[in-house]
Order: C-alpha cells, then sequence, then structure tokens
C-alpha cells in the first residue's frame, strides 16, 4: 500500500500559555483503512499580477474522492497574495510564505481549484493527493 | 506574538515515487500584506455532531464569517476525530462544497471570511411618555423609570438583546443584528417587525431609520457522514 503521510504542528502564543497542536495522517482512499491514494500530480508556476489560472481541473477526478491539495505561495514579498477559489467562489488568500493542505471532493466540471495571483508575480508550488483519473481518449 | 505552522508531507521510497519523497513547509501566520503576526483565536474547540434524521444530515457553521476580518489573512484548522475510515465530515463554505474530511484527516486552510451585511435600524423615542410605559423587542420589554425620553432610550440601550447590539444618541437607539443576514426584521427604512409600545398617552417609538442586511458568503458549514456521534476538533486564527 502506498503511504503518504501528512504531519502538522501549530504553534502559538497567542493565549496566555504556549500551544503546541501536533496531527498526523495517512492519507487514504476514501472510506478505506487499507489503501492509501497512490498518485500525485505537482508542480510549480509563476503567476503575473492579475493573471486567474485552473491549477486543478476537476473534470477527470471522480466525485467524492479523498483527494488532497497542498498550495504554497513561495513568494518572500509579504505583499503578495494569491487568491484560492473552487467554482469561483473564494476560499481565502495565501501571502507570501502561507501554505494550505485540504481535501477537495472535485464535486462536478465546474468545481476547478482556481488560483489569481496579486500585486506581484507570485511563485506558487502545488501536490495533489489523489487516488487516479479517468484518463480522456484521444481524438 | 508568533504562530507558527509547519508541515511535513512524506512518502517512502516506492510508494508515491522510486525515492523518498519529504516536502517540509514551515509558515508564519502574517496579518494580510504585513509581517506582523496574526493576533487573534478562537482557541482550540472539539464538537460533537450527534444529529438526527436521514441523510443529508444536519450541518453545523463552525465559523461565521462574521467571526473575522473580512479578506484578512485568516486561517482555519479541521481535524476529523473520528477513528473509522468511512466516516467523513463534508466541508462547505456557504453552498460550495470543499471536500470531505475522512478519519483522521486533517485540513488547513485560508479563508477570506466575506461577511454580508447586518440589518440594522433606529428606534427614536417621543413624544409624551410616563413611567411604567414599556416598549418590547427581540424579547426584551423595557419599563420606563420617568417620562423623559433620553432616560427611556438610555434604559433601552442598556439591555442586553440577544440578536442585537446597541448605540445611542440622545432619545435614538440605534440596533445592529449580531450577525450578517436578511433576518426580514427590518421590513422597510421605517419600519420593522416583532416591537411593541404599550403607552399611557401618545408616547413613540418610531422606527426613523432602517436597512435590511444581506447573508453572509463563506461561512464554514460543516455536514457529517452518519448520524451517530462524530467529532471535529477546530481552530480559527484571525486577523
Amino acid at each position: 500500500m502506498a503511504t503518504t503521510t501528512a504531519a502538522m504542528t501549530l504553534t502559538s502564543d497567542l493565549v496566555s500559555a504556549p500551544m503546541s497542536i501536533s496531527t498526523t495522517t495517512t492519507c487514504m482512499k476514501a472510506g478505506t483503512e487499507a489503501d492509501g491514494l497512490d498518485q500525485m500530480d505537482t508542480g510549480y508556476l509563476e503567476l503575473a499580477s492579475g493573471t486567474q489560472k485552473n491549477l486543478l481541473d476537476a473534470t477527470t477526478l471522480g466525485v467524492g474522492k479523498a483527494n488532497k491539495v497542498y498550495i504554497c505561495n513561495e513568494s518572500t514579498d509579504e505583499t503578495y497574495f494569491i487568491e484560492i477559489m473552487i467554482n469561483a467562489m473564494v476560499v481565502g488568500k495565501l501571502y507570501a510564505g502561507d501554505w494550505m493542505f485540504l481535501p477537495w471532493s472535485a464535486i462536478d466540471t465546474d468545481a476547478d481549484i482556481e488560483v489569481t495571483a496579486h500585486t506581484g508575480t507570485n511563485k506558487i508550488t502545488y501536490t495533489l493527493f489523489h487516488e487516479g483519473r479517468t484518463l480522456l481518449a484521444v481524438d | 506574538m508568533a504562530i507558527t505552522a509547519a508541515a511535513t508531507f512524506s512518502s517512502a521510497a516506492d510508494d508515491l515515487t522510486s525515492d523518498a519523497l519529504t516536502l517540509s513547509v514551515t509558515a508564519s501566520l502574517s496579518k494580510a500584506g504585513l509581517s506582523t503576526a496574526l493576533e487573534q483565536t478562537s482557541g482550540l474547540a472539539r464538537t460533537n455532531f450527534t444529529v438526527g434524521g436521514t441523510t443529508p444530515f444536519t450541518s453545523k457553521i463552525i465559523y461565521r464569517a462574521n467571526d473575522a476580518t473580512s479578506n484578512g489573512a485568516n486561517k482555519v484548522y479541521l481535524k476529523n476525530m473520528s477513528t473509522i475510515a468511512a466516516q467523513y465530515f463534508t466541508v462547505f463554505i456557504d453552498q460550495e462544497q470543499m471536500g470531505r474530511l475522512y478519519a483522521g484527516d486533517w485540513a488547513f486552510f485560508p479563508w477570506s471570511a466575506v461577511d454580508g451585511t447586518e440589518e440594522t435600524f433606529i428606534v427614536t423615542i417621543a413624544n409624551t411618555w410616563a413611567a411604567g410605559d414599556t416598549w418590547n423587542f427581540d424579547g426584551i420589554t423595557t419599563t420606563a423609570a420617568n417620562s423623559t425620553v433620553a432616560d427611556i432610550a438610555a434604559q433601552i440601550h442598556a439591555q442586553n438583546y440577544p440578536n442585537w447590539t446597541t448605540s445611542i444618541s440622545t432619545a435614538a437607539v440605534t440596533f445592529t443584528a449580531r450577525v450578517a443576514g436578511a433576518a426580514g426584521v427590518v421590513t422597510g427604512t421605517t419600519a420593522i417587525t416583532g416591537d411593541t409600545v404599550t403607552t399611557a398617552d401618545d408616547g413613540t417609538a418610531a422606527i426613523t431609520s432602517g436597512a435590511a442586511g444581506t447573508r453572509s458568503e463563506s461561512d464554514i458549514i460543516v455536514v457529517p457522514s452518519v448520524a451517530t456521534t462524530m467529532d471535529l476538533e477546530h481552530m480559527l486564527f484571525k486577523q
């Protein structure tokens, strides 16, 4: 079984006692405990300010899977950010250095993950962990 | 103050790739466009979902857009505490499904928290009031202690309303809904529903200004996959 582990630690001194949360999960296929996500797509792009791009296409992934998406804004200028959208619904903004890890249902063909760059040319890395695609036939 | 979010994604050799894969990232969570740290948090929470009925089961709003600064660099952490592989939470932003968190899965993502607008109206105490007259709204009854309209307005302002906050200017009290939405209380620029004046003379509590609200379109909503008990761990970092 392919085993992909996603671990995270959050530390904060916002409250009176320093806080640290650590969590680890093994990324499994939907509803199973013996079959891990075994495929991935990864990439890097530089996106000019004002440019929108479909970062990940929902069309071929299938509905209701346990896909996971990692996106990091590798920019270093703190004013640079990318806006993350699913089907044109704004999820949030990843500022320089920020990252996200999100489950993605790819619920229909419109549920692409889109990014729009702001302020400057943003540097973006991304990885999709998934269960497989329906490959399209050659025309 | 500082908040650090670190993640590592790893896979052994010949699992996802022929060689072992490790991807590590660390971020200091800062305010939008600044190098200063986020300063507020909802605190770590655990919410139980034990719901009735049939699928789709009852959802819960984990965070309302009201809870954070719109278009801020807010971050949300979610974790499905279940250990049963088939149990998952479906995570929505408003009506848009983002994804399913299966047993043990966690998520960490930015949240723009684009808010709607709160309903608001102004009630102005006027004409002749007497001690003992009342004004009722939102389940709260204010009984005039004397006949001075400014004093009665101050009494109304001093109440704690379950669904509204207030501010005051002389005899005019401005009500603002605690949560954004088109709740239907404000029915026009000079009319609301649910207020009652009881006066011995010709005292009035006229609505002198009002504006309907609009609903938020980025509340974070979670739906469990089963009606039996499931727990969600969650935390919000916000500006």
